[in-house]
C-alpha cells in the first residue's frame, strides 16, 4: 500500500523544522520525516489523548442534572454494563474499565478519519494489531486468574481424553487466529472506508464524499461496537466456569 | 446466467486483446492487480448472497416476534461482522498484492 501522511503530520514536519529521509523498504524510498513515517502514531496518541481529556472533563463536571455530555457518556457507560452482564455470567463488572476504555480508544481512532487533515489510526494494521494483543493478553490472563493455570489450558483440549492430542493443536491455532481476524477486521474495514473516501475526494472535493463520510461515521460506530463485542464474548469464553 | 459469464468472459478477452497494442509488458490474467480485483469481486459476491440471507433471517425473526428484536438486531450484527470480515481479509489481501 502506498503511503499517505496526514496533512496533520506534514504540516508538524513544515512548523518543527524535521528532516525528510527515505525509510528502508518502506513507501518505495520516498523522502519522508519521523512523523510521516510514524504518522499512525502520531493520529493514535492524538485520538488516545483526546478520549482522556474528554473523559476528564466529563468526569469533572459530573452533575446530578447532567448536560449533553455527560448524558451520552452515561449511556455509554449503561450501554457497556449490559453488554457485559448479558454475556459475562458473575461480577462481569470488574471487566468494564477495560472494555470501556478500549472501546473509547478506538472509538476516537475511527472518528479521526472523518476530520480534514488526520487519518484514522486504525486505519494502519499496527494499531490494531496492537489493540487485539492487548485484548489477547487481558483475555488469556483473566481466564488463567479465573480457573487456574492447568485447568484454563485443559480447556482446550476438548471433551474426550483421546481427541485432545487432534483438538489442542486446532483450539491452539483458533486462539491464536483471534488475533488476526480481530485486528484486521477493524483495521480493513477503516482503511477501507478511509480509501473509498479519499477517491471520492480526488474525484470531486465538494459534496460527493458526504455520503461517504455519513457511511463512515456509521461504519466507525458498528466497528467499534462489533470490537468491543468481540472482547466481551472473548472474556465471556476465558472467564466462564464450567459448572 | 451462462449468457451473461459468457458475455462477461468475451469482455475480459477484448479488454486484453485491445490493450495488446499498447507497447508495455502485458500482464497475463492471473497475476497482480487482475486477481486483487478480480477476487475481491467474487468475494464481495458471496458476502452479499450470505449477508442477505442473514438479514432476512432477521427481518423474519423481528417480523414474527417483535419483542426480540432488541438481541436479534445484536446477534445480526455481530454475525454480519464476521461474515464481512472474510471479504476484509481479502481487501487486505488485494492491498498486500498492489
Amino acid at each position: 500500500m502506498e503511503h499517505h501522511a496526514s496533512l496533520l503530520a506534514q504540516w508538524l514536519t513544515q512548523v518543527l523544522g524535521l528532516s525528510r529521509h527515505a525509510w528502508f523498504g518502506f513507501a518505495h524510498g520516498a523522502p519522508l520525516s519521523v512523523l510521516e513515517r510514524y504518522d499512525h502514531l502520531l493520529n493514535a496518541a492524538l485520538a488516545a489523548l483526546t478520549a482522556m481529556l474528554v473523559t476528564a472533563l466529563v468526569r469533572k463536571n459530573l452533575a446530578r442534572i447532567p448536560g449533553p455530555l455527560q448524558q451520552i457518556f452515561e449511556g455509554v457507560v449503561e450501554g457497556l454494563k449490559e453488554m457485559i452482564n448479558d454475556n459475562i455470567a458473575h461480577h462481569g463488572e470488574r471487566y468494564l474499565p477495560f472494555i470501556g476504555t478500549m472501546a473509547l480508544f478506538v472509538f476516537f481512532n475511527n472518528f479521526f478519519g472523518l476530520i480534514p487533515a488526520l487519518s484514522p489510526g486504525t486505519s494502519n494494521w499496527n494499531i490494531t494489531l496492537g489493540s487485539a494483543l492487548v485484548v489477547f493478553g487481558y483475555y488469556n490472563f483473566h481466564g488463567m486468574r479465573e480457573q487456574g493455570f492447568l485447568k484454563y489450558w485443559a480447556h482446550f483440549m476438548g471433551p474426550i481424553w483421546w481427541l485432545a492430542p487432534l483438538l489442542f493443536p486446532l483450539e491452539i491455532l483458533g486462539l491464536l487466529s483471534r488475533i488476526l481476524s480481530h485486528s484486521l477486521r477493524l483495521f480493513g474495514n477503516i482503511a477501507g472506508e478511509h480509501v473509498v473516501a479519499g477517491i471520492f475526494f480526488g474525484l470531486m472535493p465538494i459534496l460527493l464524499p458526504v455520503p461517504m463520510m455519513f457511511l463512515g461515521l456509521f461504519f466507525g460506530l458498528i466497528q467499534t461496537f462489533v470490537f468491543t463485542m468481540l472482547t466481551t464474548i472473548y472474556l465471556s469464553g476465558a472467564v466462564s466456569h464450567e459448572h | 446466467m451462462k449468457k451473461f459469464l459468457t458475455t462477461a468472459f468475451l469482455f475480459t478477452l477484448a479488454a486484453v486483446a485491445f490493450a495488446q497494442g499498447a507497447p508495455v509488458v502485458q500482464k497475463s490474467l492471473f497475476e497482480g492487480q487482475y486477481v486483487a480485483h478480480l477476487s475481491l469481486a467474487i468475494a464481495a459476491a458471496g458476502c452479499g448472497l450470505g449477508q442477505g440471507k442473514a438479514v432476512m433471517a432477521a427481518c423474519e425473526g423481528v417480523a414474527r416476534n417483535p419483542q426480540a428484536a432488541g438481541n436479534i438486531r445484536t446477534t445480526m450484527i455481530i454475525g454480519l461482522a464476521l461474515i464481512e470480515a472474510l471479504v476484509i481479509y481479502v481487501l487486505v489481501a488485494a492491498f498486500a498484492i498492489k
